[in-house]
């Protein structure tokens, strides 16, 4: 091999961080006290002094919750480091990892709770206690309920995921009584679950481990790293045990790991599938025997894919793709079936045929086999843990959520996008006048910013908890400080798969500021606004008017508002601590509970089955003890395991589409009779949109040391990688005068945006792409502050019809440079 | 006493970074694009889209290669740069006048000014802040998602570093140059 090793900061320009206390640089239009200028951003080296401990712990830099074991000196974590014992991430810690103490020293986080003083948006704030944001949340709740007689549902919320995500869920959808929920699912990954899982039963776990040949399409595990996956598979790349096939418009970091890498037409990957479906059938070479089996109509599914004459020639046209190659890669799947994945994908929010596609991936791995078995996509195990019960009360007036008819399917989490036009279109059936956030920034988040913003300036009250002053935070009346997860205990977890176990996220410091964890806002806050809540819909509910009536003899009032729900506070009253203890030793007793606290994480015989292998590998579980295929007879799993979607949600779509619950289903028919969406995947010409000559389509992406726009203000990884760039193809980039951070121009229908070029051929002439995350307008954030762009000021807002989920790239730009 | 050395099975890299964070906090790394001490590198991609060579675009982790005959350590006036016990090529920040004699020797571009310390800092395989208090790895090779590292003593021949090295096809960089470098990258 031909080493360069190049020390040029590839991407990163020649503008050194400058990395100093905070200065004035920033109008500080929160008022802050002097005090809070002293910190600033830094390094710490290990001084290892005698008062060192280790506390285990969950990352909470990104969404797969590694486990990290953090290194205190003096109650200053100066180092985290990976935690060998969890199966999950598998003894590492990413750069966003290392990067979490950056993010509990940042000099900018919120500190406590505020209130608005100037106008939405300019971001004027005073400080204000506790109790004082309470009462006012208070007083505009109790106005907009009365006034909208005690229709809950006129409270809107968003949630980002997160451990505490379901305390706060639970809180505004079972104690408040919202229907109004949007979380990121539907700007995430909505497609791909509904996809996989109502075609096998299950979203699953590609097994990486031990799959022979893995297709990753659009799927970026180098980058956007998912835990085990990305571990599991760039171990045995590049000749090493796994065939990787690569489609991606972009030469990516995965990519680089390929054996093929086809770069495809953006939004065409169903006709791709379609094709590679059609070789196995038409040459047969797909396994017989586990259709026959498991799979219902696949009959129906072979004659429609000939029928519609799906051949590689067809998908060339469209894809861009040769012929030859998508033969190829049929081929070569079916040999290496049934350890043949193509792989399910997350963020597959991108086009109007979302669901199609990963209904037609799910559907073509099934007829290699590679469904339950090792190599293939897994559904494992679960550890269960106790339970830990929420009354909730039933309002009456609750109306039924404002987007529900913008598309076939619209589940319990919302459709973001067509959700938020509905609140500003007029279109809503009745107002949506509160807005309450948690751990999301939809500023940033969701695909035109302005509309976003719009949106929020309707509000009546927007209440906005977070650790960071993000654009969103910016556009609160009420900003509630949460503790950074270094500071607090969150709800135990167990992690389903083929090695399944519980782990624990320990507070490691006491808080730094006056901030709180979720539970004791929502305890809080319960306790505000139970009594005042209970007596607006004393005035409007005639149920709840009935059910006192009738309990007039035995407590009548009282009696009611306790046992039906209506004290808000009841299910956050005790400590998250005495919370997990009760549900993990419920199942597995006193010693369980013992060993999760003192190593972070649990499983039944770990003591027994765990091993250092190596300096750095470990056995979690002995090969035969490995749940690789779970199904005993029927084909009816867990759902989803994971902690990016509502499981519930998920079994009711089961129950309400799949018509043949133990069978991989090839069509859905009551999904087209019901919702009018095709039972079989199928290329719909008119959903698609060539890229017009000489314009270009815009995609987004991840990248491997930002999490969304969660980390931007992060020292430690802006110094790995100080803003984001336009990829555009050199010779195009070279015909245009464009050279190496020349600032261009982005326009789409909806805004334009300004940002640095990087020419590369590692992307076609027809697509140009930055990383997503970057651009926040918050004065507050010190280091991120109008640093690269905000993909969603160009990203229009279009949504696939089937569930309402975001098609980030279908958005056509041009541009220019300025 | 022991000698160290450094197996990066680079082919698992996948350019993360997560092994230049681990070590800029376990270090305390002044911040700053060129202040580190082990980086990633990064080949220019070779080919026209969509013909793109694969090959091309291998990461190449590397830093410090921690030679036995070490330029840096040669040409110090002040002996800061020494060897230490095992064998690693250290810095003492109270010997360093800043003369800079040693990022011009190094044939591996891996000094760098310290400006706190005022000194030409380098890699020394966490040797003062773990293998000082008894931990085994360094702060990259514990935190590597796809453990490309495998650090350990090469005196002996039990350990993981000596096997591998036994067992597989390895090289090292400008070995021509006489540094004897005890990183050694596996194929």
């Amino acid at each position: 091999m031909k080493t360069e090793i190049s020390r040029r900061r590839f991407l990163q320009g020649s503008a050194a961080l400058t990395v100093v206390a905070v200065s004035g640089a920033a109008t500080a239009l929160i008022e802050k006290e002097e005090h809070d200028k002293v910190a600033s951003f830094g390094l710490r080296k290990t001084q290892w002094s005698d008062k060192l401990t280790e506390v285990p712990t969950l990352c909470e830099m990104c969404v797969n919750k590694c486990a990290a074991i953090a290194r205190v000196e003096d109650g200053v974590i100066t180092k985290l480091n990976p935690n060998p014992l969890f199966p999950k991430s598998r003894n590492m810690l990413c750069a966003r990892g290392n990067a979490g103490i950056q993010a509990l020293e940042d000099p900018d986080r919120l500190k406590y709770p505020l209130i608005r003083v100037g106008k939405r948006g300019e971001g004027k704030f005073k400080r204000v206690t506790w109790d004082e944001a309470y009462e006012h949340i208070k007083n505009k709740m109790v106005k907009i309920l009365d006034e909208e007689k005690d229709n809950r549902s006129t409270i809107g919320y968003c949630a980002g995921e997160g451990m505490a995500e379901h305390t706060y869920v639970s809180f505004m959808q079972d104690k408040i009584g919202s229907s109004n929920f949007v979380n990121h699912a539907t700007i995430c990954l909505t497609t791909t679950i509904a996809g996989y899982t109502l075609t096998l039963g299950g979203y699953g776990q590609a097994d990486l481990e031990n799959a022979e040949y893995v297709i990753m399409a659009g799927a970026n595990r180098a980058e956007a790293i998912v835990t085990p996956d990305t571990m599991d598979m760039f171990k045995r790349t590049k000749g090493r045990g796994a065939k990787l096939v690569v489609i991606d418009p972009r030469f990516t970091n995965t990519a680089s790991h390929a054996d093929k890498w086809l770069p495809i037409e953006v939004g065409t990957d169903l006709a791709f599938v379609l094709a590679l479906t059609h070789v196995a059938i038409s040459e047969g070479l797909y396994n017989k025997k586990f259709t026959q089996e498991n799979m219902s109509d696949f009959e129906a599914y072979k004659k429609h894919i000939l029928d519609k004459n799906y051949t590689p020639e067809w998908a060339e046209k469209i894809t861009g793709i040769k012929a030859n190659e998508i033969r190829e890669v049929a081929r070569d799947f079916m040999a290496h079936a049934p350890r043949s994945i193509y792989y399910q994908g997350r963020r597959t929010a991108w086009s109007f045929q979302d669901f199609q596609v990963r209904r037609a991936q799910a559907i073509f791995t099934a007829m290699g086999g590679g469904v339950d078995k090792k190599g293939g996509i897994l559904f494992g195990k679960k550890l269960e843990l106790g339970k830990h019960e929420i009354p909730s009360p039933s309002y009456f007036n609750a109306e039924p959520r404002i987007e529900k008819d913008k598309a076939a399917v619209v589940g319990t989490s919302g459709s973001w996008i067509a959700w938020r036009n509905t609140i500003i279109d007029g279109t809503a059936p009745y107002p949506v006048r509160a807005f309450f956030a948690y751990k999301q920034n939809p500023m940033l988040s969701v695909p035109n910013t302005s509309k976003t913003r719009q949106m929020l300036e309707k509000m009546d009250l927007v209440v906005v908890i977070d650790t960071m002053p993000s654009d969103t935070v910016m556009m609160a009346d009420v900003v509630l400080p949460e503790s950074h997860y270094l500071e607090r205990e969150d709800p135990v977890k167990t992690f389903g798969g083929s090695e399944p176990s519980i782990a624990l996220r320990k507070k490691v410091v006491d808080a730094k500021y006056d901030t709180k964890p979720v539970i004791e806002m929502m305890r809080e806050l319960g306790e505000k606004l139970a009594k005042p809540l209970f007596e607006i819909s004393k005035k409007y509910d005639e149920e709840l008017q009935e059910l006192i009536e009738d309990a007039q003899d035995e407590g009548g009032e009282e009696k009611v508002y306790k046992q039906e729900g209506y004290d808000l506070a009841e299910g956050y009253k005790h400590s998250q601590e005495t919370i997990n203890h009760h549900m993990v030793t419920s199942v597995y007793g006193e010693e369980a509970w013992k060993t999760l606290r003192e190593k972070g994480i649990f499983y039944p015989d770990m003591d027994k089955y765990f091993k250092k292998k190596s300096v750095n590998t470990y056995q979690y579980y002995p090969e035969h003890k490995k749940s690789y295929s779970v199904i005993k007879g029927e084909l009816d799993v867990e759902p989803y395991h994971d902690t990016c979607v509502d499981t519930k949600e998920i079994g009711v779509l089961k129950k309400e589409f799949r018509t043949a619950t133990s069978k991989i289903a090839c069509a859905l028919y009551n999904l087209e009779k019901k919702k009018g969406v095709d039972a079989m995947p199928t290329w719909r010409e008119e959903l698609y949109t060539p890229t017009p000559q000489g314009r270009f389509r815009f995609i987004t992406g991840r990248h491997g040391q930002f999490t969304q726009s969660g980390t931007s203000n992060n020292a430690l990884l802006l110094d790995l990688m100080d803003e984001n760039y336009l990829w555009i193809n050199k010779r195009v980039a070279q015909e245009k005068g464009i050279n190496f951070g020349d600032n261009i121009e982005v326009k789409s229908s909806i805004g334009a945006i300004q940002i640095k070029a990087y020419p590369t051929e590692k992307i076609g002439p027809n697509v140009v792409f930055f990383i997503h995350g970057f651009g926040a307008e918050s004065s507050e954030l010190t280091l991120a502050h109008h640093k690269g762009a905000n993909d969603n000021m160009i990203i229009e807002d279009h949504y696939e019809k089937s569930f309402g989920s975001a098609a980030m790239h279908e958005t056509i730009v041009d541009i220019r440079r300025v | 006493m022991a000698r160290y050395g450094m197996a990066l099975d680079y082919k698992s890299c996948i350019n993360c970074k997560a092994c230049e964070s681990a070590c800029k906090e376990e270090n305390g790394i002044l911040l700053g694009a060129d202040k580190h001490r082990i980086w990633v590198g990064v080949p220019e991609m070779e080919g026209i889209f969509p013909n793109l060579s694969i090959g091309s675009s291998s990461y190449a982790p590397s830093q410090c290669q921690q030679c036995d005959n070490a330029p840096c350590q040669e040409v110090c006036p002040t002996n800061a740069t020494y060897y230490d016990d095992n064998g690693v090529v250290r810095v003492n920040p109270e010997q360093c006048i800043l003369c800079t004699y040693c990022m011009q020797a190094c044939p591996y571009d891996a000094r760098y000014i310290d400006d706190r310390t005022m000194t030409v800092d380098k890699c020394n395989f966490c040797s003062d802040t773990r293998l000082i208090n008894g931990e085994t790895t360094t702060a990259c090779q514990a935190t590597c998602p796809t453990k490309v590292r495998i650090f350990g003593d090469l005196d002996d021949p039990n350990s993981e570093i000596s096997q591998v090295l036994r067992d597989r096809e390895h090289y090292s960089l400008k070995t021509h140059l006489g540094t004897k470098p005890k990183l050694y990258y596996l194929t």
